[in-house]
């Protein structure tokens, strides 16, 4: 039997530039009992498509035609009542940002029993089966647990007690919107697998949105491939993961590092006719001659925060006493989790970040104690690039203001500042239009090789790249991993490479440090930590970050 | 990333096109109406009447409005048309110039806070909230006791309650920005100090502070109203909107027109200002709306 | 919360402290000081010099400091100049009179402020919407003083509906709370715009969060995500804006105090200007300015006991 079958559905947006076509002829099924998924990257319509099922579509947007048939009820010709009554009991949902999820000045308990207020039996009873659920999703101690307020719970917990909210009433359909995105991996694979058991504990179907083609191969049954408000391809997910029939699904298939089994310097890219692509060997490390200098230094290096009041002040460890070497043209990537000190590191190589013990030295330079001249003069071999592509970009300055920006503070004066712009910009891919543009009107990939100009605009001998490939699409991260790796190999830098995502790293770094509560607790060439990874927390990484979709038998 | 592309705050709008949606609200227009009759009525005021505002005039005291006096004359025979024209001036002058000093220092002490060191920023807003611990009026009403009543006293009381608040938005946004992910990719280039606040600092905190300072000058022409009102602005015989008022309150039973043409141009500039500058702040920086 | 109460009071010490300090500074550094500003222009030397001594003003600056901070921590703020009565005492006899005023401004801004806003954010987009908009705008543009003329003229002269000057038969509540319509009125019309602006806006942003979106997708009904999931988190900043609105109602209440002929501490310290009695005023300006310290410290309290999150972080 089938819960949810939607079919020809269209949906516009009224907006000031005229009428915006959302959501193209969409049609898929949703039977019962199964997990279907829906993929597609930012501005694919996923989120429109849940509004429109969940009858939520902002103001100024309307479903002009096909049929949302749900239950046997005609959704797109209910009334708001009779939606509300079917919201909650029937169709439930779990939303991406956990912090935000839940009422911050209402307690658990209170808004549990909220959710229950068609019921009309006692609150004992309603707290009684709020804790039930609290417990069905692992929250510890549940009856204590009602009394507490959202911030008192961890992210993690935020997002499982949004989950035992939305199961409830024990739904037929639960609507899943990224619900482990804003999660670390191993958090993510915790979540995953109590949505698993819930579903099958409750018997219902599941339609869930990410754009995260790993976690979708590993959980849905079915899946939907989204791409432009249409759905351009479905079918069961092993059949559409091996042999996908549409263009686009097997482009973006490929595009996803985590799809490329051996590691390869350039990545496939949305570009590539599928199946055309050719993996490039990575060549062997060179052996280090003996004698040579690393260029970078680190020993022993922590970071300790001071935090608090006047009158509760505590130390945090940022960094708990770290060493490595980099050698010239070596690349290193630093892997972990969020807060476990990987940005506070690369923060304080640089010294945009004061440390509390150890040393850390540039070509035999105690880099922390350095007068501000030598300083000044080490920080044309060093540059950074910071996560956020578009926030790391001034706001009112133009791009071409931007690049030139490090010939300014260092007064470089034997060069044509504007020639030397443009073919920094034509180096990164960039056309001189883009010199009068301001960052806001630029996409994700775009900001990034602005980012990436700038970087390398002073011939540095170092980049410490802080995630360069967050928040981008799987499509634009192969393009700016390729553009790194392209650049570091003509250039001859050295790199270190920040990302909680292994797959990504594995393509970029000669060698990976996996972060731990601000340790190394790992250390190795590439090839060796993912053939044989010793340390446990390793292992838990390498599994959490879940494998490819190809990687399914 | 297409949520920075459809950011409103758009740098090259172009003025034009925000110009244009400023004259595309009613609001915006009627505000920008009233405002430029207020300012044409002060700039032309010895034009558009020809009688002397303080001319003591003793056989036409308290006439009615008429066509001779569009809004009749005072206890002294005085023509409340020209004083009112007059009036603007003062109400002006103190409004712009107090306004301005204010605008200067505070972005000044805010940057000097936000970027500063960490106990200089304590002890500024430290001196910030004491200062606006005190009532205003109360604050005017003691310095003026002791200069003696002047427009300076006047001003430098604006000046001080002004100060603290453009400070404390500097401030706010100035370490908002510190940490911000362009200003450490300036400084891990070797970006001097002034290099960051000059220019990737002040030009993204000066718009919103300079709009929300152009909605305070009502707020300054009302309080130099209301002192001149209490008679401890300006000095007599200079025509002050405030002394009009007073004028009028003292004979409000009798003579009712005198307290009416003292508090029009008062609300008719209050009004003009702040709807001109609503609509201004909601075109230019929509972030802005509520404060 | 106990820890937070601790660190407030103690901020608030330290505020009225400092106050204190920049009013002292004030007297110092402004040309004219006390003496001369009681005796006026027409008074010899001789005499000024007299009576500086008897004041304490020709010790050194920071014995004369020392004197003025003690003693206003001791709630001695000098003696009236003509009656030689404490001014702590003069003060707080009429302090009464102007708290009234400013309970019945924040009745009228509170009382019409959330509905209004709240209103204006449920039906957002509408006619009623934008004459909220409008209005709180106009109220808020319109000095107090203005209004407090204006309405004295429509109300009082014009349509004789309600009292013009005083403030009521002393042990006649109903006569008192007559005499207090218009004043605190014109006390709080301004703060009406205010509140509702505010309300509105962070009702919007309320209704935009995700928890919202949350509790429509588990079909909750709407009054319940409006006034129990909604209004309880939009009307918290009201708390603090009142802080800050208590100390413009302070200013506002001198104008009303004087156009309505009502006792108060504007009055008093607008007829000791024109007696020149400085201790008056300068002891007004702390009991108002203590006053005003200790408002906000209760606000940020009430803001503690109402939001778990600022309760906790502490």
């Amino acid at each position: 039997m089938t819960v949810l079958s939607i079919s020809d559905l269209n949906v516009r947006f009224a907006t000031e530039a005229g009428a915006f076509h959302a959501l193209k002829d969409v049609a898929f099924d949703v039977p019962e009992r199964t997990i279907v998924g829906i993929v597609g990257e930012s501005g694919s319509g996923k989120s429109t498509l849940i509004n429109a099922i969940l009858g939520l579509l902002a103001d100024n947007g309307r479903v002009d035609s096909g049929s949302i048939l749900f239950e046997g009820q005609e959704l797109t010709a209910l009334d708001p009542v009779a939606m509300r009554a079917l919201r909650g009991p029937r169709i439930s949902c779990v939303f991406q940002d956990p912090m935000g999820a839940l009422n911050p000045v209402l307690s658990v308990g209170r808004q549990m029993r909220n959710i229950q207020y068609r019921d009309e039996s006692p609150n004992a009873q309603k707290d009684a089966r709020s804790a039930e659920m609290l417990e069905a999703v692992r929250i510890p101690n549940p009856g204590t647990a009602l009394a507490r307020y959202p911030h008192e719970f961890s992210g993690g917990m935020k997002q499982r007690i949004a989950i035992a909210m939305a199961l409830m009433m024990r739904p037929g359909l639960l609507i899943a919107d990224e619900p482990t995105t804003a999660l670390d991996a191993t958090l993510e694979v915790v979540t995953l697998e109590l949505l698993k058991d819930l579903q099958e504990q409750i018997g219902c179907s599941v339609l869930f949105i990410s754009h995260h083609l790993g976690v979708i191969a590993e959980l849905c049954d079915e899946v939907a491939v989204m791409y432009a408000g249409e759905v351009v391809e479905r079918g069961a997910t092993s059949e559409v993961f091996r042999d996908p029939r549409h263009d686009y699904t097997a482009r973006l298939l490929e595009c996803d590092p985590a799809n490329q089994r051996r590691r390869t310097r350039r990545l496939p890219t949305m570009n590539d006719e599928p199946g055309s692509f050719v993996p490039q060997p990575v060549p062997p490390a060179p052996d280090r001659a003996v004698g040579e200098k690393p260029l970078l230094e680190v020993r022993d290096a922590q970071v300790t925060f001071r935090v608090g009041t006047l009158f509760r002040r505590e130390s945090i460890v940022g960094v708990g006493g770290v060493s490595f070497d980099l050698y010239p043209g070596e690349t290193i990537g630093l892997v972990g989790e969020s807060g476990s000190g990987k940005t506070t590191l690369a923060r304080a190589a640089a010294r945009l970040q004061a440390i509390s013990g150890g040393s850390i030295s540039f070509e035999g330079k105690s880099v922390h104690e350095l007068s501000a001249g030598a300083m000044h003069l080490l920080r044309r071999d060093v540059s950074m690039m910071f996560q956020d592509p578009v926030g790391s970009l001034s706001p009112r300055m133009t791009v071409g203001d931007l690049v030139a920006e490090p010939f300014r503070i260092h007064r470089v004066g034997d060069v044509d500042v504007k020639a030397e712009t443009m073919r920094l910009l034509s180096l990164v891919g960039l056309g001189p239009d883009f010199a009068d543009r301001f960052p806001h009107q630029l996409s994700g990939g775009q900001a990034r090789r602005v980012g990436v100009a700038r970087a390398i605009a002073l011939n540095p001998k170092l980049i410490i790249a802080d995630e360069p490939t967050a928040g981008l699409d799987v499509s634009i991260q192969g393009e700016v991993l390729n553009l790194l790796n392209d650049l570091r190999e003509r250039l001859g830098l050295a790199m270190i490479f920040i990302t909680h995502n292994l797959h990504v790293v594995r393509h970029v770094a000669d060698r990976i440090a996996v972060m731990y509560r601000g340790r190394f607790v790992e250390i190795g060439e590439t090839d060796e930590i993912f053939a044989a990874p010793e340390h446990d927390y390793t292992k838990t990484l390498l599994s959490a970050n879940l494998a490819g979709p190809g990687r399914q038998p | 990333m297409s949520e920075a592309a459809s950011d409103p705050r758009t740098p090259n709008d172009g003025l034009r096109s925000q110009v244009r949606k400023v004259l595309r609200e009613p609001l915006g227009v009627f505000g920008l109406a009233l405002v430029a009759l207020v300012v044409l009525g002060a700039v032309f005021a010895g034009v558009l009447s020809q009688y002397d505002p303080a001319g003591l005039n003793p056989r036409d005291r308290f006439l009615p409005p008429s066509t001779d006096h569009l809004l009749g004359t005072d206890q002294l025979g005085r023509d409340l048309f020209s004083r009112v024209l007059h009036g603007g001036r003062i109400a002006l002058y103190v409004a712009l110039v107090s306004t301005g000093i204010s605008l200067a220092i505070g972005i000044v002490l805010g940057l000097i806070a936000g970027y500063g060191p960490r106990w200089l920023d304590n002890l500024m807003i430290l001196l910030f909230d004491a200062i606006k611990s005190f009532p205003t009026v109360m604050l005017a009403l003691a310095l003026v006791t002791l200069t003696g009543p002047s427009l300076t006293a006047v001003m430098v009381v604006v000046i001080l309650v002004n100060v603290p608040g453009y400070a404390r938005i500097i401030r706010t946004q100035t370490i908002a920005l510190k940490s911000s992910e362009f200003v450490t990719a300036a400084q891990s280039m070797g970006a001097s100090t002034t290099r960051i606040l000059r220019l990737h600092i002040l030009p993204n905190v000066i718009g919103p502070l300079v709009i929300l300072a152009s909605m305070d000058i009502p707020v300054v022409i009302a309080i130099e109203a209301g002192m001149s009102f209490l008679g401890l602005g300006v000095r007599p015989p200079t025509p002050s909107w405030g002394s009009i008022l007073n004028d009028g309150f003292a004979n409000i039973r009798e003579t009712p027109w005198i307290a009416v043409a003292g508090g029009l141009p008062i609300i008719i500039t209050t009004l003009g200002f702040t709807f001109l500058g609503e609509t201004l702040r909601d075109v230019f920086d929509p972030r802005l709306k509520g404060r | 919360m106990l820890a937070y109460v601790v660190k407030r009071l103690g901020l608030s010490v330290v505020i009225v402290s400092v106050a204190m300090a920049l009013l002292f500074c004030m007297i110092y550094l402004v040309p004219g000081d006390p003496a001369s500003v009681a005796l006026g222009p027409r008074a010899s030397e001789a005499m000024k010099e007299a009576l500086r001594v008897r004041m304490g003003l020709d010790q050194p600056v920071w014995v004369q400091f020392w004197n003025f901070y003690s003693s206003a921590w001791r709630g001695d703020f000098g003696v009236e100049v003509l009656s030689e009565r404490p001014v702590i005492d003069v003060v707080l006899e009429q302090l009464p009179y102007t708290l009234a005023l400013i309970a019945g401004g924040i009745t009228w801004s509170v009382g019409l402020g959330i509905p209004l806003g709240c209103w204006a954010a449920v039906k957002r987009g509408s006619l009623a919407d934008r004459l909220v908009g409008v209005l709180s705008v106009a109220v808020i543009a319109i000095p107090s003083f203005v209004v407090a003329i204006y309405a004295l003229l429509i109300f009082s002269v014009s349509l004789r509906w309600l009292p013009a000057i005083g403030a009521g038969e002393p042990g006649d509540l109903g006569d008192q709370l007559v005499h207090l319509i218009l004043p605190s009125l014109a006390v709080g019309l301004g703060w009406v715009g205010y509140i509702a602006r505010m309300v509105r806006a962070s009702m919007l942003e309320v209704l935009e969060t995700s928890h919202i979106r949350t509790a429509r997708a588990f079909g909750l009904p709407e009054p319940m995500i409006t006034y129990r999931y909604a209004l309880t988190i939009a009307i918290l900043p009201t708390v603090t804006l009142l802080g800050v609105g208590v100390g413009q109602m302070l200013s506002s209440a001198v104008f009303a105090e004087i156009v309505f002929a009502r006792p108060g501490i504007g009055r008093l310290v607008y007829d000791a200007i024109l007696t020149r009695n400085f201790p008056v005023v300068s002891g007004a300006v702390l009991v108002t300015t203590i006053f005003f310290v200790l408002v906000n410290l209760i606000a940020d309290l009430v803001i503690g006991a109402l939001d778990p999150r600022v309760r906790s972080s502490f």
